[in-house]
C-alpha cells in the first residue's frame, strides 16, 4: 500500500471516538438513503404490480388507430378475429393469459338513483388472474354461468348503496348511436386499492356487453396479455411487434408502461422526495465532515508544518487530507451499506403498517427492498460527500504558513 | 569554500550563503519587530557550525532563513547556487526537499508512522526514483535504530525520536542540515549523544550542519560558533 494511503488510513483513525461518531453520522445517513431508496422501490414495484394486476396487464393489443382516435369513436376500432390472434399469441414465450375486454360507459340506475359509469365486458375466467389485486369484498366475482351479473368497485357500490342481489339498470350508446338497456344483477363489490378506479368502474360478461352495443360477435375492444413477469414486458412487446410486422396486422401495442398513469405519477412524486431526502442527508454529513477535519487540522497544525518543511507542497498536504475524506467516505459508506440492509430487514420482518399511499385506498405493511442500484448510490454518495467536504478543510491546511505552523503547540 | 569573485562573496556548491546584508521583520499589530538586522552569513559544505544565543535572539528566524521555511524581508538567500527569493513557495518546497534536512527541537515526527515509515515519507516527497528501502535501512543504520524501524514515535525515547529525526533529516543526501535547538527537549546525556551523532555524520560523510542552541556543552562540538543576540550576528 502507498505510504500516502496508509498515512490516510492511520490518520482517520487516530482519533478513534470522534471518528466513530462521524462514521456512524455517516453511517445513518446513508442508511437513511438506502431504507427510503428501498422503501420507495417497494413502493413502486407494489404500485406496479396493483395496476398491472387488476387493470391493465403487461401488455394490451388495440386496432391499430385507437389510441388516436378510438376516443371520438372507440367501436369504429374494434378487433375482428380475437380467437386467432389469442391462439397465437398464446404461443410465446412468457405470456401466461390472453384475455379480451370491450370497454362501455355509459349510465348506471337503482331505479331511483342514476350516475355515471365506465364499464368493461370481460372474460370472467380470463380476469381471474388479472384481477388478483383486485379484491372481492362483498360477494362473488363473476362468471360465465351467470351472464347479467355485473361487480363493481367499492366507491361505486357504496355511492349508490347497492350491495349483491340488487338489480341495476345499464344505459348505454350502441355502435351505431341508438340508446339501449341492460338489466344486471350486482353479483359483487370489489376493491382495487386504487380510488378513481373504485368509484367509476364495473365488470360484466363480454357477450352481453357486446348485444348491449350491437357490435358484430366476436368483436373485442382490446387484447390484454398476462405475463409471467413483469421483467420480460420487454421481450415479449418486440416478439408481439415482430408478429404484426410478419402477419401485417393492423394493431397497436400499449405495454403497461403506457397505461400506468399513477405508477407514473407515485414515481415522479416519491422520485423527489426521495431526491430532498438524499439532498438533506448529504449536507449533513458535509457539515460533519468538515467540521471532523477542520479539528484534526487544527490538532495537527504542527504535523503539517513539519510535512510542509520536509518539502512537501501544498498539492501534497490537499491531497493528504482529501485522501482522508475519501478514506472516511469508503468507511463510511461501507457502515451506511451494512446499517442500511440490517434495517431494511429488521423493518419488513416487523411489517409496520402504512395508511394508504395518494390515490390508494388501502394500508400497507413497510417493505424495504434492498435494492443494489440504491446500494451503489448511498455508498457513491458517502464518498462524494465525504471528498467534497474535505475539500475546504484540505485548502485551508495547505494555506498555513510553515512557519507559523511549526510553532503551533 | 567560498571565494570572491568580484567583491561578490560566490558560493561553491553545497555552500549556503545569507546576505551580504539580510533582514527580517516582523508586524505584530502596528508595530515592526526586527527579528535579523542586517545579518550576512556563509556556510561553506561540510561545515559543523553552531549559533547561540538566547531565547528570542533571532536564532530560529536565521534558521527559518537559511532553511528557505521564510523570506527576508531584504536581502537574498542562496542555497547551493540556487537564489532563494526568485523561486515560487512550491518551488521553494521542491528545493527543501531536495537540498535540505530538518531536526526539530521537538522531533516533529509524524505519530502515525513507524519509524521506518518516517524516513521513508522525506525520500517520497523528494519524488526521485531508486531503491527506497535499502536507502531508508541505510539511514537507520547510521543512527544505530535499525532494529527500531518498526516502532512508532510513541514507542521511542525522546533521544532514539531525535535520531529517526535525523535519519529523516539526511536519508535524501542534503547538501545542508538545520537542527534548531535539537537537544533542548533531550537531557544532557541524551543530548550529547545526538550531538556527537550529528558530528560523526558531518565527518564521515561530510554533512553540513547549521544547528542552534544555547547549550554551552554542545557549543563546543562546533567548528565554529556565531552568537546571535537582538538579531544581530556577533
Amino acid at each position: 500500500m502507498p505510504l500516502y494511503v496508509k498515512l490516510a488510513i492511520r490518520n482517520v483513525f487516530r482519533n478513534r471516538r470522534r471518528t466513530l461518531i462521524t462514521l456512524a453520522a455517516m453511517g445513518f445517513g446513508a442508511a437513511a438513503v438506502i431504507v427510503f431508496g428501498g422503501f420507495v422501490n417497494a413502493i413502486y414495484w407494489g404500485v406496479r404490480e396493483s395496476t398491472i394486476r387488476s387493470q391493465v396487464g403487461h401488455i394490451q393489443l388495440y386496432r391499430k388507430g385507437f389510441s388516436e382516435k378510438g376516443n371520438l369513436a372507440p367501436y369504429d376500432y374494434l378487433i375482428r378475429d380475437y380467437a386467432a390472434l389469442r391462439a397465437e399469441l398464446l404461443k410465446i414465450e412468457h405470456v401466461k393469459t390472453v384475455t379480451a375486454r370491450l370497454g362501455f360507459s355509459g349510465l348506471v340506475s337503482t331505479g331511483d338513483t342514476t350516475t355515471s359509469f365506465v364499464g368493461s365486458g370481460v372474460h370472467p375466467e380470463g380476469e381471474t388472474d388479472l384481477s388478483s389485486q383486485s379484491i372481492i369484498v362483498d360477494g362473488k366475482d363473476l362468471t360465465s354461468g351467470d351472464p347479467r351479473g355485473i361487480t363493481l368497485g367499492i366507491g361505486l357500490a357504496r355511492a349508490f348503496g347497492v350491495k349483491p342481489g340488487d338489480d341495476l339498470t345499464l344505459l348505454t350508446t350502441t355502435k351505431a348511436g341508438s340508446i339501449n338497456a341492460l338489466a344486471v344483477k350486482v353479483r359483487g363489490v370489489w376493491e382495487s386499492g386504487e380510488k378513481a378506479y373504485d368509484d367509476r368502474f364495473l365488470k360484466t360478461a363480454l357477450p352481453e356487453v357486446q348485444r348491449l352495443l350491437d357490435v358484430e360477435n366476436g368483436e373485442v375492444q382490446s387484447v390484454v396479455l398476462l405475463l409471467d413477469q413483469t421483467d420480460n414486458t420487454a421481450a415479449v412487446r418486440e416478439r408481439i411487434a415482430r408478429l404484426i410486422g410478419e402477419r401485417g396486422l393492423e394493431l397497436e401495442i400499449k405495454t403497461w408502461e403506457d397505461l400506468a398513469l399513477r405508477y407514473h405519477q407515485v414515481r415522479e412524486l416519491f422520485g423527489r422526495i426521495f431526491a430532498v431526502l438524499t439532498l438533506i442527508v448529504s449536507i449533513m454529513v458535509v457539515f460533519g465532515i468538515t467540521n471532523t477535519m477542520t479539528m484534526a487540522i487544527f490538532e495537527r497544525t504542527r504535523e503539517i508544518g513539519t510535512i510542509m518543511a520536509l518539502g512537501t507542497r501544498r498539492r501534497g498536504v490537499i491531497s493528504m487530507f482529501v485522501l482522508e475524506g475519501v478514506a472516511l467516505g469508503v468507511l463510511g459508506g461501507i457502515a451506511g451499506v451494512v446499517l442500511g440492509v440490517a434495517l431494511a430487514k429488521i423493518i419488513s420482518a416487523f411489517g409496520i403498517q402504512l395508511p394508504p399511499p395518494p390515490g390508494s385506498t388501502r394500508g400497507f405493511a413497510v417493505q424495504i427492498f434492498v435494492v443494489p442500484e440504491v446500494l451503489v448510490q448511498a455508498f457513491r454518495l458517502s464518498i462524494i460527500t465525504a471528498t467534497l467536504a474535505s475539500l475546504y478543510p484540505a485548502w485551508r491546511a495547505a494555506r498555513l504558513d510553515v512557519v507559523e505552523a511549526l510553532r503551533h503547540v | 569554500m567560498p571565494e570572491q569573485v568580484g567583491g561578490r562573496t560566490r558560493v561553491t556548491k553545497g555552500d549556503a550563503m545569507i546576505g551580504p546584508v539580510v533582514s527580517k521583520t516582523y508586524r505584530l499589530g502596528k508595530l515592526a519587530v526586527t527579528a535579523l538586522s542586517e545579518v550576512s552569513l556563509t556556510v561553506a559544505a561540510g561545515e559543523f557550525l553552531a549559533i547561540a544565543g538566547p531565547s528570542g535572539s533571532g536564532k530560529t528566524t536565521l534558521l527559518n532563513l537559511i532553511g528557505c521555511l521564510d523570506t527576508p524581508t531584504s536581502g537574498e538567500v542562496e542555497i547551493d547556487g540556487e537564489r532563494v527569493s526568485t523561486l515560487s513557495p512550491g518551488q521553494r518546497a521542491d528545493l527543501r526537499a531536495r537540498k535540505l534536512g530538518f531536526v526539530f527541537q521537538t522531533f516533529n515526527l509524524i505519530p502515525v508512522l513507524t519509524a521506518y515509515e518516517n524516513v521513508e515519507y522525506a525520500l517520497l516527497i523528494r519524488r526521485r526514483g531508486g531503491d527506497t528501502a535499502t536507502r531508508v535501512r541505510a539511514a537507520l543504520e547510521q543512527v544505530g535504530l535499525r532494529d527500531r524501524a518498526a516502532h512508532r514515535p510513541s514507542e521511542l525515547s525522546g533521544g532514539q525520536q531525535q535520531r529517526v529525526a535525523i535519519a529523516r533529516a539526511l536519508v535524501g543526501d542534503p547538501a545542508l542540515v538545520l537542527a534548531d535547538e535539537p537537544t533542548a527537549n533531550l537531557d544532557s546525556h541524551t543530548g550529547q549523544e545526538i550531538v556527537e551523532l550529528m558530528r560523526r555524520l558531518n565527518h564521515e560523510r561530510g554533512i553540513t550542519f547549521v544547528f542552534s542552541t544555547h547549550d554551552p556543552r554542545i557549543m563546543k562540538a562546533a567548528d565554529r560558533m556565531l552568537e546571535i543576540s537582538d538579531g544581530r550576528l556577533r
